[in-house]
């Protein structure tokens, strides 16, 4: 007695919640990010929304946050699966609160891992992606260097990866002793080729195997 | 419907398929199995799953998995020894420990860090009355028995995050590889690497989604003919509604002996 039905057409899959991988994107509006950097700024963040919507099983896997810093700390997008995000239209005004910008970026990621532990969801290694055109300001030292120290401590305990692009004439120098991660210096106002990249990186991690490291695509839009 | 008795024998059929997101990359695919029945009903059988960040991670499947059969098979392994629950025992820690040394030697011959050969490993030994298994890593090993209890003989290994997991090559691994051994009547038994776990398991509970295996397990019974077998596993594997789910590579081995 055969079975004429096909084995794809009998075995059914269990139901279960795909695992998450989030990804914050910690944006510097402070008022010298006006005018054309802000405007490619907010196009990159629609090819970054297209390029993951491509990949079905990253559309639902990946998990967009934003947050900006300038004078204030804004939380213009709590997370959401990538095949929701809707690209918000970013303007730019005041200083560069980045300490109290790092330290919601990682408060953010801390309480959406409680939250994926509370309802047994499985997750990747957040990540958190900061665009500075400059370097903190307007903020007390003291708050930085909290900010500093905690960001390294998360990153050697592996709790985040923390990337850091610099834009126009961000201080590269104060952002290496801010960031573990080697900043990026981003060619001109690449940012669609930037989103690009940090799409396929999500894409790679939400399927990836790791012991240490994902392996990344090249890096074209900018420099070390 | 046989009209002859006939004493029952395992049968056996696997496949290894390449994941889509391997194969957009242009990467290998990085899975692996093993297996060899030997006299008196006796199972032997491995899979493995390269690290996708490992540039070696199909060889080191390859060689872990065909290492680890090869050698439980080249000793003395008997029903009567397989009775004792230590024997059993080092026959599967010896196995890891050659599997690991075997990847060792081919990174050193290769001029690679061990690293680059990374890969899981799950080793397996089953006769119609028992079934043992030693695993490093993800994927999962799942039992059916004569009473049709469909149950996860092993757990997948994870750390914080889903992938990371522990790899034959990684310093503690074999000390702190799962073994399992149940002496019951068994009908089944399935091996998987974890590009299958989301779809067979219920995740939070570590069970198996019996609808999965049921489907498969009586597929497995009914085959007769070993190469149209393979074939359709292949077409499972490759079929849309998996690799609409699945993008990783998969491997899938599939044992019976209720016939």
């Amino acid at each position: 007695m055969n079975d004429t039905l096909r084995l794809d057409e009998i075995v059914e899959f269990a139901e279960n919640p795909e695992p998450r991988c989030p990804c914050v994107l910690l944006i510097d509006t402070s008022g010298s990010m006006q005018g054309g950097s802000i405007e490619a700024l907010n196009e990159g963040l629609w090819s970054f929304k297209n390029d993951l919507k491509k990949n079905s099983l990253a559309a639902r896997r990946v998990e967009v946050g934003i947050i900006t810093f300038d004078s204030e700390i804004n939380l213009i997008q709590n997370f959401v699966t990538a095949d929701q995000f809707e690209p918000p239209r970013l303007t730019a005004n005041g200083l560069t609160n980045m300490g109290a910008g790092i330290h919601k970026a990682l408060d953010m990621v801390q309480a959406r891992k409680s939250e994926y532990r509370t309802n047994g969801i499985a997750y990747y290694r957040p990540w958190v992606f900061m665009i500075t055109d400059g370097e903190p300001q307007g903020e007390l030292d003291q708050v930085v260097e909290q900010a500093t120290r905690r960001l390294h401590d998360d990153e050697a305990n592996k709790r985040v990866a923390f990337f850091t692009v610099g834009v126009e004439n961000a201080n590269m120098t104060r952002l290496s002793q801010i960031s573990v991660r080697t900043p990026l210096k981003l060619n001109g106002l690449n940012f669609t080729e930037m989103f690009l990249w940090l799409s396929a990186s999500m894409t790679a991690v939400s399927y990836s195997k790791v012991d240490e490291q994902v392996a990344l695509p090249p890096v074209g839009w900018g420099s070390i | 419907m046989n009209s002859l008795k006939q004493t029952s024998q395992w049968r056996v059929v696997a496949a290894s398929v390449c994941g889509k997101s391997h194969q957009q990359k242009q990467q290998l695919c990085q899975d692996a199995h093993a297996w060899q029945i030997l006299p008196d009903n006796i199972l032997i059988a491995a899979i493995a799953d390269g690290a996708g960040s490992a540039s070696m991670g199909k060889i080191g499947a390859i060689v872990a998995a065909q290492t680890a059969v090869a050698n439980i098979c080249a000793g003395t392994v008997t029903r009567r020894i397989l009775d004792d629950d230590t024997s059993v025992r080092l026959l599967l820690i010896e196995a890891l420990v050659a599997a690991k040394q075997a990847v060792m030697e081919e990174a050193i011959a290769c001029e690679k860090q061990i690293h680059d050969l990374a890969t899981t490993l799950i080793v397996l030994i089953a006769t119609p009355e028992m079934v043992a298994a030693a695993q490093i890593g993800d994927g999962v090993a799942v039992v059916k028995d004569f009473a049709g209890n469909v149950f996860a003989l092993t757990q997948p290994q994870n750390g914080e995050y889903i992938n990371e997991t522990t790899f034959l090559v990684s310093p503690d691994a074999i000390n702190t590889a799962q073994l399992r051994l149940l002496r019951q009547v068994i009908v089944n038994v399935a091996l998987l690497t974890d590009g299958l776990q989301m779809l067979a398991l219920n995740m939070d509970s570590g069970t198996p989604h019996q609808p999965f295996f049921t489907p498969l397990f009586k597929f497995i019974s009914d085959v007769n003919d070993k190469s149209d077998g393979v074939n359709q596993l292949v077409s499972f594997l490759r079929s849309e509604r998996i690799c609409d789910r699945a993008d990783d590579d998969l491997t899938l081995l599939l044992a019976d002996i209720s016939n």
